[in-house]
């Protein structure tokens, strides 16, 4: 109580350096909720690229796809040794036309569900509600969590797909499907899928294929990659090697290759987050030093007191390490509340579920390093007080 | 066995590369029980003597024995621990802190003493009531007048139970008529409890009232007496002591 009426008595200047920590921690509470945003999207990424080969066709420029390969190919990469699974991919984009805006996450997609997924895969995939899209499945979708609540969808609605662009051309095409399953979300990409059995994939895939090639090919013998499945103890990257030397219209990328993609992504907002957090050192606990050593120069008389009275080094310091600490603990909380406040505000108006995402840990960061960052800075007028000479500070004018 | 020894107590300073004697060799004993005021002009030691004997400052030379215990061989941790049991302070300005409540200001050595809480607030209310500020408990020092506040910092160090208390001009920031209340009270404290009292003042019709008056001069003790009766010229005894 008497630390709280001590702060209190000094109403502006403790306010105006609770507002230096209110300031940092709220900066470490934003950025902090878009660095765990994504490092669960990242984390996710290389759980699921970490443990598979993604095959692509030969010819096209990225790991993920962007050409097509024959169906047939499945059948030679399963021959590779180590192989244990193949599955055919087919993903295209569910808003197609839409222009592309700046999209810190990623994209609503429509794939076919690679019924090898649970059985191998390190990210697991699971149902908040609803069944699975079987095999044989015709117009039946399993949405992501994030696709299902920017459309409000429930279990036993219907969605066109793919989602109808305002400015759509004549001959756009999409298909009603029933929602038959939504999954749980995973903070990463499956949740802004739509997921679909092959066939429906293929003939989606089929709906945009160029003017020119309709006719011509057969979309069901189509698929926009692969994804290999290893047997145990396999070196994935070797794999991937074996995989483009004996099967050379395909390119299967190194999953390491991958990861480290991801990885320096994450490195890129743990860095953001640092910043912050710097800022929040250099701007709050700056001001608490100030206003501690301000405190500690105002209260030289009630030091000597207090020595005189019995009172140790210890027990000196403790009491305004206490203070710094409770300066740093009000400023955390206030701070991360308006963090929290903005973030989920945020979050509820992007419709596919938000940029932001506060952890406990970062809550137990926010507000702990807060705390912390008050009694660092207020160590030193707190050891200034300690140390004073109780005759001086008792005839100090 | 006095309960206070002063032996040859010296203290100097060095202030403008000049060595200052505050305090020259100083040797006297206080009884318990007593009521002592130390008189002297200003600059003549008594804060000092004081300071040294109330173990807030070491002395450049000599020894303080408090029953028979040579304090200069203590460490901080246990001269803390002895002026939070066996000291009680009185200062001029009262030195009251002002977020605390009287009676919190009254308990503010038990927190460091580590003393039963509760017993401790029992105790507090009683010494306040005695103190005559039954009604004023819960009053910040801004709210009371200067003798309530020397008041409640007479509560304050008695709040220990401590068997010596120093005060430091206890009375001059007061009028006339509650310096007389203060002295009364302390001294109806001391034949009441036997809490021995060593108090500076510069009044000397207040230092009358006292049983001794020990006189200070340049550093030295110039005169030692019983009052009613001279214990005679002392300036010999601190000679003596050199």
């Amino acid at each position: 109580m008497e630390i709280l009426r001590n702060l209190w008595r000094r109403k502006v200047r403790t306010s105006l350096t609770v507002i230096g920590i209110v300031m940092g921690i709220f900066a470490l509470t934003t950025m902090g909720a878009m660095a765990e945003h994504f490092d669960a999207l990242l984390a996710g990424g290389i759980a699921y690229y970490g443990n598979t080969v993604q095959v692509a066709d030969a010819n096209s420029s990225s790991g993920f796809g962007g050409g097509y390969m024959d169906l047939s190919t499945l059948s030679q990469i399963q021959r590779v040794a180590g192989v244990a699974a193949v599955s055919p991919g087919v993903f295209d984009t569910a808003k197609p036309g839409q222009a592309s805006v700046v999209s810190m996450g990623v994209p609503d997609f429509i794939g076919n569900l690679d019924p090898n997924w649970n059985r191998y895969s390190r990210l697991k995939l699971s149902l908040a509600g609803g069944r699975w899209v079987g095999d044989g499945s015709r117009l039946e979708v399993d949405l992501g969590s994030s696709f299902a609540a920017e459309f409000h969808m429930k279990v036993g609605d219907t969605i066109a797909l793919p989602v109808r662009p305002s400015d759509a051309q004549p001959g756009f095409v999409n298909h009603r499907f029933t929602v038959v399953g939504i999954l749980n979300p995973t903070l990463t990409a499956p949740d802004s899928g739509a997921y679909v059995s092959l066939h429906d994939a293929q003939m989606i895939d089929g709906d945009s294929l160029p003017t020119a090639l309709l006719g011509h090919v057969d979309p069901y013998q189509l698929i926009t990659g692969a994804v290999v499945y290893a047997e145990p103890g396999i070196n994935l990257d070797a794999l991937a090697a074996r995989i483009n030397a004996q099967v050379p219209t395909v390119k299967a990328t190194k999953p390491s290759t991958l990861v480290s993609a991801f990885r320096s992504g994450g490195a890129v907002f743990t860095f953001m987050t640092t910043a912050a957090a710097l800022l929040a050192l250099i701007i709050g606990g700056l001001s608490v030093v100030n206003t501690m050593l301000m405190s500690v120069s105002e209260r030289v008389r009630e030091i000597g007191l207090k020595k005189a009275i019995g009172a140790r080094t210890r027990h000196i310091l403790t009491e305004f390490l206490a203070e710094a600490a409770l300066i740093g603990l009000i400023g955390g909380v206030v701070g991360y509340l308006l963090g929290l406040v903005l973030t989920t505000l945020l979050n509820g108006s992007n419709p596919s579920g938000g940029l932001f995402l506060v952890t406990p840990g970062l809550t137990a960061l926010a507000i702990g390093f807060a705390v912390a960052l008050g009694a660092i800075a207020g160590l030193l007028p707190a050891i200034r007080a300690a140390r004073m000479d109780p005759v001086r500070a008792l005839r100090a004018q | 066995m006095p309960t206070l020894r002063l032996e040859g107590l010296t203290k100097h300073y060095v202030r403008a590369s000049q060595v200052v004697r505050a305090l020259d060799a100083v040797t006297l004993e206080i009884q318990q029980g007593e009521f002592a005021a130390v008189v002297g002009r200003s600059g003549s030691g008594k804060t000092t003597m004081l300071d040294c004997a109330g173990l807030l400052m070491r002395p450049t030379a000599g020894r303080v024995l408090l029953d028979a215990v040579d304090t200069g061989r203590l460490g901080e941790r246990e001269r803390a621990a002895l002026r939070s049991r066996r000291i009680g302070f009185i200062f001029q300005e009262f030195n009251l802190l002002p977020t605390l409540s009287a009676i919190e200001n009254v308990l503010l050595p038990l927190r460091y003493s580590g003393a039963d809480r509760r017993a401790g607030r029992r105790r507090a209310e009683m010494l306040l009531e005695e103190m005559g500020l039954a009604e004023r408990m819960g009053h910040r020092p801004a709210e009371l007048s200067g003798g309530q506040q020397q008041r409640v910092a007479i509560a304050r160090s008695l709040i220990g139970e401590p068997t010596l208390v120093f005060g430091d001009e206890p009375m001059g920031e007061v009028d006339t008529e509650t310096a007389e209340m203060l002295l009364s009270l302390m001294r109806r404290i001391n034949r009441e409890s036997r809490v021995t009292f060593l108090i500076v003042t510069h009044d000397l019709d207040l230092a009358a009232r006292a049983d001794r008056i020990i006189h200070l001069h340049d550093g030295r003790l110039a005169a030692d007496e019983a009052v009613g009766r001279a214990v005679g010229p002392c300036a010999a005894l601190a000679v003596g002591a050199r």
